[in-house]
C-alpha cells in the first residue's frame, strides 16, 4: 500500500533538475521565471531538485561544449529509470548559431533521446510550462510501461 | 499597522498574481518574433535569406520538373534565433515572423515551416528574322504607303 502511494505521489509531482550546457543563460533565466509566482509551475507539482538522482524530468539547455560534454553524460547517467529529457530552446536541439564552433560537440540528440523539445530563443514561459506538461505525461505513459 | 492590515485585506480579496495560463493563453505582445510563416507563392528563389541566416536555419531543395525547377524551401524552427533578418532582407516579402510561441513537440519534424513552388523556365527567345527579309519586308511596307 505504502508503495502505491509513493507512486501516486511521484505521478503527480515529476522533479526537475536544470543543467546548463553552455547556454547564454537566456533559457535558464526564462526557466527560473516559470518557477516563480507569476507562472508558478509548482501547481502542476514541478519541483527544482539540487541534485539528479532525485530528478525525474531532465532539463538541458545550451548547446552541448566540449567542457561540459562529459559532465552531461554522466549526470544523464544518474537519474533514475524513468526519465524525460526536454531540450530547451533551439541551442541542445541544433546548436544554434554555435553550430559548427570547435568548442562545441552537440547537438544533444547526439548523447541521449529527446523526448520533448520546446523551441524558441528563448522559449516564453508558457511554451515552458506547457512542455513540460507534456513531459509529465510522457513520463506517466514511460511508468506505465515499467510496471 | 494599518497600511499592513489594509494591505493584508487587498491580498484576500484581490485576484491572485500567478496566470491562470492553461485556461487562458495570453496573446504575444506586438512585435513578437515567433514561428515563421512562409509564402511560397512570393518568393523568387534569391537564397538572400539564407545568406543572411547566422545559424543556417534554412535548407533548399532543388528538383527539375518537366516546366522548370521544383523548388522547396524548408525553415527550422529548431535551429532559428528568430532574429527576423531573413523577414527584413526578403525583398518581396515572402517570409512573415507569427506572435506563435506555442513550438512544443516531440517529433522534431514538426519545427519544420516549409514551402514549395515551381520556377519555371525562361521561356526561349523567338528567333530574329534575318536582315535581309527584314529589309525586304521594310520595303514592302514603304511601297505599300507610297
Amino acid at each position: 500500500m505504502i508503495k502505491k502511494l509513493i507512486e501516486n505521489s511521484t505521478a503527480k509531482s515529476p522533479w526537475l533538475y536544470h543543467i546548463n550546457t553552455g547556454s547564454c543563460n537566456g533559457c535558464d533565466i526564462e526557466l527560473v521565471a516559470v518557477l516563480t509566482p507569476r507562472y508558478d509551475a509548482e501547481r502542476f507539482g514541478f519541483k527544482l531538485t539540487g541534485t539528479p538522482r532525485h530528478a525525474d524530468i531532465v532539463v538541458v539547455s545550451g548547446p552541448v561544449t566540449l567542457q561540459s560534454k562529459d559532465k552531461l553524460i554522466r549526470v544523464l547517467a544518474q537519474v533514475p529509470e524513468p526519465k524525460v529529457v526536454v531540450s530547451l530552446g533551439s541551442c541542445p536541439r541544433s546548436c544554434n548559431v554555435f553550430k559548427g564552433s570547435y568548442s562545441v560537440a552537440g547537438p544533444l540528440d547526439k548523447y541521449t533521446h529527446v523526448d520533448v523539445s520546446v523551441a524558441g530563443c528563448t522559449p516564453k514561459p508558457e511554451a515552458i510550462v506547457a512542455g513540460l506538461a507534456k513531459a509529465a505525461e510522457i513520463l506517466k505513459k514511460k511508468r506505465e510501461g515499467m510496471s | 499597522m494599518f497600511p499592513y492590515l489594509k494591505e493584508a485585506v487587498a491580498q484576500v480579496f484581490g485576484k491572485p498574481s500567478t496566470e491562470n495560463f492553461p485556461a487562458v493563453i495570453p496573446e504575444a505582445p506586438d512585435g513578437y518574433r515567433g514561428r515563421i510563416i512562409y509564402h511560397p507563392d512570393l518568393c523568387i528563389n534569391c537564397g538572400l535569406c539564407m545568406r543572411v541566416c547566422a545559424p543556417q536555419a534554412m535548407t533548399k531543395t532543388v528538383v527539375p520538373v518537366e516546366d522548370g525547377e521544383q523548388i522547396t524551401m524548408s525553415f527550422n524552427m529548431g535551429s532559428c534565433t528568430f532574429c527576423q533578418l531573413c523577414a527584413d532582407f526578403c525583398s518581396r516579402h515572402a517570409i512573415e515572423m507569427s506572435k506563435d510561441y506555442m513550438m512544443v513537440v516531440e517529433d522534431e519534424k514538426d519545427l519544420l515551416v516549409s514551402g514549395t513552388f515551381i520556377k519555371k523556365k525562361p521561356v526561349p527567345k523567338p528567333k530574329a528574322p534575318a536582315p535581309a527579309a527584314k529589309a525586304a519586308e521594310e520595303t514592302t511596307e514603304t511601297c505599300a504607303e507610297s
